[in-house]
């Protein structure tokens, strides 16, 4: 396989929880390419902020799109050509805030795409800003006194809305992340992983992740189970939540045709508009 | 001669079905039609109007002074008591016996009331509507048979098929007995090519998707609304995917996301859905994404009033989206250009890989007309600019008139080497962003070479309409044009309609004989933005700026008289 780095000067911060995520997605799409899926067949779509960095780093096709709208963008991708395998990379303001109605539709479809969230609890790229995921009393530059609303709860918010595949990894466990890509993107429908990673500059929970983190070793029976676990303020659970089978929206649009490929020539067309 | 016919009542009647049915009965009888549809922005009640004109020259707008108003209830009889035209014999106003107004009464032979609601009652036990009662009042009125009426009713309507044939040959055999039988149907013109009934809307549905699309994404907004309706009834035949997305925000930004993939794509709102579409118009114009957009104006600003017509957009539309890149605007002059128009312009998006706009106004896209062929239309495809060579590929390669090849992830062409990077923000040819000075050079330049190289390519069609070759320009766009038009028709002294399509870029080869010229400018808002648009390009003499911004379009011979008085001056 070629290579999946490109010659874009790397920007991170030193010690950014999106090396991990980098690195993960690497060796997930590696993973995936020694099973047979080729490079050409995968597409990717990012927002802005940090994390829409990942564009720049990897050698893939896709669209750097806008602040809130990659699910959009991927959702749109997908619809074409069902047999591209679509990830979007969304950071926590960008898929939660500017974006929430795009991930949560993208869901409520139960659309055939990925959707990695870069939880680095505040806007990084914009000076540390607090985000939909930073805790109550966060101190940023637009909450100087500290945020007085509470977070969203991802994985209960992405299973709520319809997400059928819906998992929780940390960046600085990249091989168990990666793992969590491959199901991911396997997985017929919607899938949400929600990436842990300390935000070194303005939300630098590095050791306290460290320290909180259990992994689960099998999917949790019922919904409701997820959701205590998921929601639990003791431990950071890891693992897949959530995995279950729903016709995705493309295959309720038009079932296993691809649209692409049985559109009118244009002879086609206007005798069957004279018709 | 032009005839009209007028439907009013309560809203969930089934009005504008009833007008609809009556119209292409009259178009199979080789009548040229147009039907406009006046409704407010409500489910039921409330007062709702169709109007039906109908001649043996094309109609190119509807008439409000009419030959035959049919009332359903009160409120229409009201409404419409002085629409009926005076200087014209057979004219009849048939009102609801059973919802009059008080003191209603037959003052000159010309008000007929027939119980409308007591008939209903008496014969059916469930299901037909009274606007039955208008298809038969109307059939009667036009000189059509009993059987043909039975015949059109069982063919257009599928529910309650009896009992809609049995009132309305009741209410036929008591509206004969008032001998309002206008001798019409012997006009019937059996000559006349087959033609169908088609709105504006259906139009741009249509020459868009006989130029290519694929993909249709909107979020439902008054007038647009239809057009993803109606492509969303073809996915069957037509292999065309209509998606109504969670706003238009989402709209926007998938169209573009199917764009990538390769698919020919359109999107379409009125005034404040395409505002918040700006945001991916500019992405469009950044990644460079051959996207379709169709702007269909009702009044304004916010929400406005939501079901009439008006042209407040022109400047909306040329100044789409934030920072520089180039565009294409255009609005149709008529419900045919509005077919041929909708496939240019997604021709040339493709071929320049540029955001470009229609632009409609209620009138033109809600109203209908005969419609006799589907011409050939230029195709998207053929247009597109595919690398020919997927090694060492960049999205974004300088090229001399701009613009650069394409590819599409997961087609048959691309393999595991290539890649293919679209990107919003400031780009290098491969797609990698930069903040470099000397790359966004580049890429500006290039851009704007791209957009000088659009603009160049409009030319190729037919931009700018003249009609007629003597007397005062008369300046217009979009449905002002089937206005006047249609006003022509009465006006004593003779005018030049300059009618213009392409509104950006600026029409000026096709233009500059009329510079320094006394002209005149037609147009439905209250700013008269095209007119400071016009006198931005051409030095006109503007005598008078005709605006009309009360939502309704014109009566083609009230426009005439008002023609008349401005030729004058």
């Amino acid at each position: 396989m070629r290579d999946l780095s490109t010659n874009k000067e790397n920007t991170w911060c030193t010690g950014c929880g999106n090396f991990g995520i980098l690195n993960a997605v690497k060796k997930a799409i590696t993973s995936m390419n020694n099973d047979g899926t080729k490079l050409a067949d995968i597409a990717i779509t990012t927002g802005i902020g940090c994390h829409g960095k990942i564009f720049d780093y990897l050698a893939l096709n896709g669209i750097y799109g806008l602040h809130g709208r990659g699910t959009a963008t991927a959702s749109g991708i997908k619809l074409a050509n069902p047999k591209l395998k679509v990830i979007s990379f969304g950071g926590d303001g960008d898929s939660l805030g500017e974006g929430l109605e795009h991930t949560l539709f993208a869901a409520k479809r139960n659309m055939d795409i990925t959707l990695v969230l870069h939880n680095n609890g505040n806007y990084g790229l914009t000076t540390g800003q607090f985000s939909p995921l930073s805790r109550v009393g966060y101190k940023g530059l637009s909450t100087p006194s500290g945020s007085i609303e509470r977070p969203f709860r991802p994985v209960p918010l992405l299973l709520e809305a319809g997400a059928t595949f819906v998992a929780r990894g940390f960046s600085a466990k990249p091989d168990h992340l990666a793992d969590l890509m491959v199901q991911a993107v396997n997985h017929k429908g919607f899938s949400f992983i929600e990436v842990m990673q300390p935000c070194v500059s303005y939300n630098n929970n590095y050791a306290d992740l460290n320290q909180r983190i259990k992994m689960m070793e099998i999917i949790p029976q019922t919904c409701s189970m997820a959701i205590e676990l998921a929601s639990n303020e003791e431990h950071v659970y890891l693992g897949v939540f959530a995995k279950h089978d729903y016709p995705s929206f493309h295959e309720g649009l038009y079932a296993d045709i691809s649209p692409l490929s049985i559109r009118l020539a244009r002879e086609e067309r206007i005798a069957l508009l004279n018709n | 001669m032009v005839y009209s016919i007028l439907i009013g009542g309560k809203a969930g009647l089934g009005i504008k079905k009833a007008a609809q049915v009556i119209a292409t009965t009259l178009l199979h009888d080789g009548w040229h039609v147009f039907q406009q549809d006046d409704y407010q922005s409500l489910i039921k009640g409330g007062h709702n109007f169709s109007i039906v004109s109908f001649g043996t020259e094309p109609v190119n707008t509807g008439y409000s002074r009419v030959n035959l108003i049919i009332s359903l209830d009160k409120r229409s009889a009201t409404e419409h008591e002085n629409d009926l035209l005076d200087d014209s014999p057979g004219c009849y106003h048939i009102y609801n016996a059973d919802d009059a107004p008080d003191g209603f009464a037959d003052k000159d032979g010309r008000h007929i009331s027939i119980p409308l609601d007591s008939l209903l009652k008496q014969l059916s036990s469930s299901g037909s509507v009274v606007s039955m009662a208008a298809i038969a009042i109307a059939f009667s009125w036009l000189g059509w048979d009993a059987d043909k009426m039975q015949n059109t009713i069982k063919k257009e309507y599928k529910r309650d098929r009896e009992e809609n044939i049995q009132y309305a040959i009741h209410v036929f055999s008591i509206a004969v007995t008032h001998n309002i039988n206008s001798g019409l149907a012997r006009l019937a013109n059996h000559s006349k090519p087959k033609s169908r009934l088609l709105s504006g809307n259906q139009a741009i549905a249509l020459g868009a998707w006989a130029a290519g699309l694929d993909f249709y994404y909107a979020y439902p907004m008054t007038p647009a609304s239809s057009i993803l309706h109606y492509l969303a009834l073809k996915q069957s035949t037509h292999h065309i995917y209509a998606i109504h997305a969670e706003s238009e925000l989402a709209a926007a930004n998938m169209a573009i996301g199917s764009i990538v993939a390769g698919a020919k794509t359109a999107v379409g709102s009125s005034g404040g859905g395409f505002a918040l579409m700006q945001e991916a118009f500019s992405l469009a114009g950044m990644v460079e994404a051959p996207l379709l957009c169709i702007l269909a104006s009702r009044p304004g600003p916010a929400t406005g009033v939501s079901t009439y017509t008006a042209q407040e957009d022109l400047a909306f539309a040329l100044h789409q989206g934030h920072g520089e890149f180039g565009r294409v605007v255009a609005a149709p002059d008529s419900i045919e250009r509005a077919y041929s128009l909708s496939a240019e312009l997604l021709c040339l998006a493709w071929e320049y890989q540029s955001p470009v706009i229609l632009l409609s106004d209620k009138h033109l896209s809600e109203s209908s007309i005969d419609f006799e062929q589907f011409s050939s239309v230029p195709f998207a495809d053929d247009y597109t600019i595919v690398a020919k060579d997927n090694n060492d590929y960049t999205r974004y390669s300088d090229t001399e008139d701009g613009v650069s090849p394409l590819l599409f992830p997961g087609s048959d062409n691309v393999d595991d080497g290539t890649v293919i990077k679209w990107n919003s923000h400031e780009h290098v040819a491969l797609g990698l962003r930069t903040d470099k000075a000397r790359d966004m050079i580049i890429q500006k330049d290039k851009r704007n070479r791209k957009s000088h190289s659009l603009h160049l390519a409009t030319k190729r069609y037919k931009r700018v309409n003249i009609y007629g070759d003597r007397g005062t320009p008369v300046f217009a766009y979009g449905s002002s044009v089937m206005e006047l038009l249609e006003a022509r028709k009465y006006c004593r002294k003779d005018f030049r309609i300059v009618s213009l399509v392409y509104l950006l870029p600026f029409p000026q080869d096709e233009l500059n004989s009329f510079a320094s010229s006394k002209a005149l400018v037609l147009e439905h808002n209250s700013s008269g933005s095209f007119a400071t648009y016009l006198q931005q390009h051409l030095s006109l003499e503007i005598v008078k700026r005709i605006l009309r911004y009360d939502g309704r379009p014109f009566d083609p011979k009230e426009l005439a008289v008002l023609l008349e008085e401005y030729l004058d001056a």
